[in-house]
């Protein structure tokens, strides 16, 4: 086994960060991302409702 | 983050958000929040993101899932102290299809303390079957927890 290096980081627009949100949203609860950001930010949408919901609202950031 | 990932994946991490301090945190997100495979018998997977907030890089949010491959998550550490749910402090959810009256397993908060990275990198290696990707896994957390 050899050592490795660290993982490759890249460093994300807000635009591409907006175009993932949106893929991880329709991916994963069926809605785009506007559409779970604006629910997340009128308080619609609990964390907890389901699995995947934390997993979309930790992309919120990298959108804007 | 992306050191102590490298001990069970090769998956990217993209970043983005504010770096200032601000309401806005910043984002670190393996592999998109999917789910990756992890190398080992018990065929688990891993999905890792974490928000940090101002120039002292404190962490703000984060989210830990260990799944069963072709199964879905086992195992959710969570840490949203802002948003609707009710429950703000670090907990973990126990992806089982168990009934505890109302209320089933999976959607019950169980309390943890604050969960880092390390301490996830460290149960899947030590009691979970991963296989580490590098040789030096143990030291880098060891340096990682100082």
């Amino acid at each position: 086994m050899a050592t490795r290096t660290d993982n490759e980081i890249r460093e994300l627009t807000p635009e591409q960060g907006q175009q993932l949100l949106d893929d991880k949203a329709r991916q994963y609860l069926g809605i785009s991302g506007e559409e779970f950001r604006t629910r997340w930010e009128a308080g619609e949408i609990d964390a907890d409702d389901e699995p995947d919901v934390m997993r979309v609202a930790m992309l919120l950031p990298l959108a804007g | 983050m992306s050191r102590v990932l490298s001990c069970l994946t090769t998956a990217h991490v993209d970043v983005g958000g504010d770096y200032a301090p601000s309401a806005t945190p910043h984002a670190l997100i393996m592999a998109g929040n999917d789910a990756v495979a992890l190398r080992g018998a018990s065929r688990l997977t891993l999905a890792v993101s974490e928000h940090y907030t101002g120039w002292q890089v404190q962490r703000a949010a984060y989210f830990y899932a260990i799944g069963l491959h072709d199964s879905g998550e086992l195992l959710a550490y969570h840490w949203h102290p802002h948003g609707k749910s009710p429950v703000l402090d670090p907990h973990l959810h126990v992806r089982a299809n168990i009934q505890l009256g109302e209320r089933w397993l999976g959607k019950v908060h169980l309390p943890t303390g604050a969960i880092k990275l390390e301490d996830i990198v460290s149960l899947a290696v030590n009691e979970l079957a991963v296989e580490p990707l590098r040789e030096d896994w143990e030291l880098l957390l060891n340096e990682n927890r100082t």
